[in-house]
């Protein structure tokens, strides 16, 4: 019986029932609402055999160039604190973005000029060792955060044509200094700051969290947390000073840090009655009813008919090209071979087919191309794929066995593809919720991003949905278990 | 009902609700805190809805039993310890019930419904009746409706389940979510912002008291179609409060062949005095009425306690008026009665 608050760890316990040949009951809830399910090999669906809306990710250039709402600052908060405190990410990069295609032709070069320095991408220190240098003096970091590189971007002159142009911040002169406190009624967690308190709170927060890294071991870096008080003001402080600049709304910390943390609230009542029929159905297994345990869900209001835990009236059979639970699993991985290197298969092994410990061997050749056994694969990790030999069409045989799992990969040329993605053999995969259409970003017509980068940090006891028989609008495949990351904006 | 709206919540409060804030407000949060809340019978349901309505973060809960705790609570009791056998249920609940939630005023009395003043039940915002006998549970309706406080009820018997809720004249605010275009720059014509608005709406909910609900008219050709739906689980429900009410107990699992006998023959009484078309009652429906399942006491008691946050928040549309669980089909639904 699965409670899990997370979708790796839901993949790999489904992956051991499905090895074990053991029932699973599967169980979540997200605010009033939830379900329960049934896996059980060869007879119903298991939890991977439909894709699942990616986690919500960002174009990159419009966290760092273009933001238009407050998540946008957000998601640009939370990288700059890994870029400051924590684990540094190349792809959370927060300085402006010269490679942005909307900005082609001008990249910054006045400010170039001007600033005599060479504040792009290429050549520049990092930003932690830059903020160290300074001490992270709140004053300089705010100046270069806030200031230069804002007016960097202005410089980026064809980024504003058809949007309202950033405003670059002065420390000494912030909007809200002289206001007198303003009335407020609930929890003070749920006032707006004012950009005059925020750069307050991001000076007290650069020096509370300097100090934490600094009592750390050499190489050590914080993690992220939204219950950590310095972390939870870091992030409010910036993402709302930049939401300032940018005209977009502020937000209060109660809010960001729903939004920040990926938090679905559980509450006791729901909880008790997922809990409650995942026992009637476990129930129901021992007694040797096994055909009769549908898919139940509990809606968050009565549907049309009254109804406010809805069963399905058949089990869904297993999707016979899933690849996990299929006879012979097989997908297909979408690639430029001349350039994803074996370290970048690794992670789209571990993070696309959420194995833990992948080895993978050439299918006919059986050339071991990644060992699990530590340093046996390494020497390889920077040779691309075509270095070793492997092209297009290529399949390769990938195992885990911890999971007992194995799958058949086939390598598929792609010059485009910049990273990787998994191409299923099922219909596209399921169109985002409805609710995602609300964050429209500025990179809709760009290509998407294989990978979704984001941790599943999600804070949520479930993920979910409901599907709604009755609901005559045709949904392409049947919309379930929408990811909780997916709601976090909803909840705002 | 709402006394000290106004004051803040602690940041303890503001902490360990949390989540509960985030889902349903620091208003409905607030009007939770001023609320007091009465649980008649602490059975495995009770004590489901007990826990429930704990740790929602009302002002207080008064556990009422004047019974003891048998052997066979204890398959679904959780807040009573096993070696409190033989004493009174409500106490023996209390420091289970106190440890749920330290900042809830929790007490336990152990009187009889019967020995108790109407005065007694109207004290409370909202009182939550199960195990009770229907002219018992029709008097303390009554009495909580002449003062404007709310009523619910509810049982498990095996697997199956139902509630009533008579919450007079309910106002409430329900939060609509909207879609709204919004423009961020001057030119700003092709990448629209959307944003969600949500709007919040007052309501209304007329209710009608338990005899009502419990007396429905099944010549009327409205309710004659709802037997088109072949639910049969209000009957369940009426064959169960007639046992009770004649044998001044629930179906006893010792007793099982001879209970059957009594339900089955109450069926018949029942479909006869209904017209109801032959078998829609059907046999096996009466074998699993025996004890209480604990699975369905959480599904039951979590409506029900999902029910009081409703009614005590004024937020969010409450069932109006009785919803069943049918455990053959693992079905929920709410349908209205008597009015």
């Amino acid at each position: 019986m699965n409670a899990l608050d997370n979708r790796v760890a839901r993949n790999h316990v489904n992956r051991m029932c499905l090895a074990a040949n053991v029932p699973l009951v599967e169980t979540g809830t997200a605010g009033y609402a939830g379900q329960v399910e049934l896996i059980k090999k060869g007879l119903t669906q298991c939890y991977e055999c439909q894709p699942k809306a990616p986690q919500k990710s960002f174009p990159g250039c419009t966290i760092r160039n273009t933001p238009s709402e407050p998540i946008h600052c957000i998601v640009w908060a939370k990288h700059l604190f890994n870029q400051l405190f924590g684990e540094e990410d190349p792809d959370q990069d927060v300085s402006p973005d010269t490679a942005d295609p909307e900005a082609a032709g001008d990249a910054g070069q006045s400010a170039l000029s001007s600033e005599g320095t060479n504040a792009g991408n290429v050549e520049r220190k990092s930003t932690r060792a830059w903020a160290a240098e300074t001490n992270y003096d709140p004053e300089k970091l705010f100046s270069k955060l806030f200031g230069d590189d804002i007016r960097y971007l202005l410089s980026m002159e064809n980024l504003w044509k058809k949007r309202r142009p950033p405003t670059p911040l002065v420390w000494d002169n912030l909007p809200g200094k002289d206001d007198l406190p303003a009335q407020h009624s609930g929890l003070p967690d749920q006032r707006v700051w004012t950009v005059h308190e925020c750069a307050q709170v991001f000076a007290a927060s650069c020096k509370s969290l300097q100090a934490d890294l600094k009592g750390r071991p050499d190489g050590d870096h914080l993690v992220w947390d939204k219950d950590e008080k310095s972390a939870m003001d870091f992030v409010t402080a910036c993402a709302n000073i930049r939401a300032h600049i940018f005209n977009i709304p502020l937000k209060s910390r109660f809010e960001i840090k729903s939004m920040a943390g990926n938090i679905i609230p559980a509450i006791a009542t729901a909880n008790a009655i997922v809990a409650g029929l995942a026992v009637l159905r476990t129930q129901s297994i021992l007694r040797g009813q096994i055909e009769t345990c549908t898919s139940v869900y509990l809606r968050p209001k009565v549907n049309h008919r009254g109804q406010l835990f809805v069963p399905e009236k058949t089990l869904t059979p297993p999707n016979p090209k899933c690849y996990v639970c299929a006879p012979k699993p097989e997908v297909a991985l979408a690639c430029n071979l001349k350039q994803l290197t074996l370290k970048d298969l690794n992670s789209a092994f571990k993070e696309g087919l959420n194995m833990q410990a992948p080895d993978a061997t050439v299918e006919g050749k059986g050339l071991v191309v990644l060992s699990s056994e530590p340093g046996e694969t390494d020497h390889n990790n920077d040779k691309t794929l075509e270095q070793i030999g492997l092209n297009d069409g290529c399949a390769l045989l990938v195992d885990d066995f911890l999971q007992n799992y194995e799958v058949r990969v086939r390598l598929q040329q792609e010059d485009e593809e910049k990273s990787w993605r998994l191409v299923t053999d099922t219909d596209a995969p399921m169109p985002a919720p409805k609710e995602e259409s609300t964050n429209g970003s500025n990179g809709a017509n760009e290509p998407k991003p294989g990978p979704s980068r984001s941790r599943d940090d999600s804070d949520s006891d479930m993920e979910i949905v409901e599907e709604d028989e009755d609901e005559p609008v045709v949904k392409p495949p049947k919309r379930r278990r929408t990811e909780m990351s997916d709601e976090v904006v909803e909840l705002c | 009902m709402v006394e000290n709206n106004e004051i803040e919540l602690s940041e303890a409060e503001a902490e360990q609700y949390d989540r509960q804030i985030r889902l349903w407000g620091l208003e409905s949060q607030k009007r939770l805190r001023a609320s007091k809340v009465l649980i008649i019978g602490l059975s495995g349901l009770g004590a489901e809805v007990a826990k429930n309505v704990i740790l929602s973060g009302v002002k207080s809960v008064c556990l009422l039993d004047n019974e003891k705790l048998r052997e066979t609570d204890l398959y679904s009791q959780f807040l009573a310890p096993p070696d409190k056998i033989g004493e009174n249920r409500a106490e023996a609940s209390l420091q289970r019930a106190k440890a749920l939630n330290p900042m809830v005023d929790i007490t336990a009395t152990t009187k009889g419904v019967d020995e108790l003043p109407d005065s007694f039940f109207t004290e409370f915002d909202i009182v939550c009746a199960t195990g009770l006998k229907q002219e018992q549970l029709e008097r303390i309706n009554n009495a909580c409706r002449d003062s404007n406080k709310k009523f619910l009820c509810g049982d498990v018997w095996g697997m199956y389940g139902y509630m009533f809720a008579d919450l007079v004249d309910h106002e409430y605010s329900e939060e609509i979510v909207q879609h709204k275009a919004v423009k961020r720059g001057p030119d700003d014509t092709e990448k629209n912002a959307r944003e969600t608005v949500s709007i919040t709406v007052k309501r209304r909910a007329i209710y009608v008291p338990l005899q009502n609900a419990l007396s429905a008219d099944w010549s009327k050709p409205e309710l004659r179609s709802r037997l088109r739906r072949g639910d049969p689980s209000y009957f369940v429900m009426k064959i169960l409060l007639r046992f009770r009410d004649e044998y001044n107990r629930n179906p006893d699992p010792v007793k099982r062949k001879a209970d059957t006998a009594i339900l089955l023959r109450m069926r018949d009484e029942l479909v006869k005095e209904l017209s109801l078309p032959a078998g829609f009652v059907s046999d096996a429906l009466l074998y699993d009425v025996f004890g209480t399942v604990s699975g369905a006491a959480a599904v039951i008691g979590g409506v029900i306690g999902q029910e009081v946050v409703k009614a005590v928040s004024q937020r969010e549309p409450p069932h109006n008026n009785m919803f069943f669980f049918n455990p053959v089909k693992c079905v929920g639904f709410v349908e209205l009665y008597g009015q």
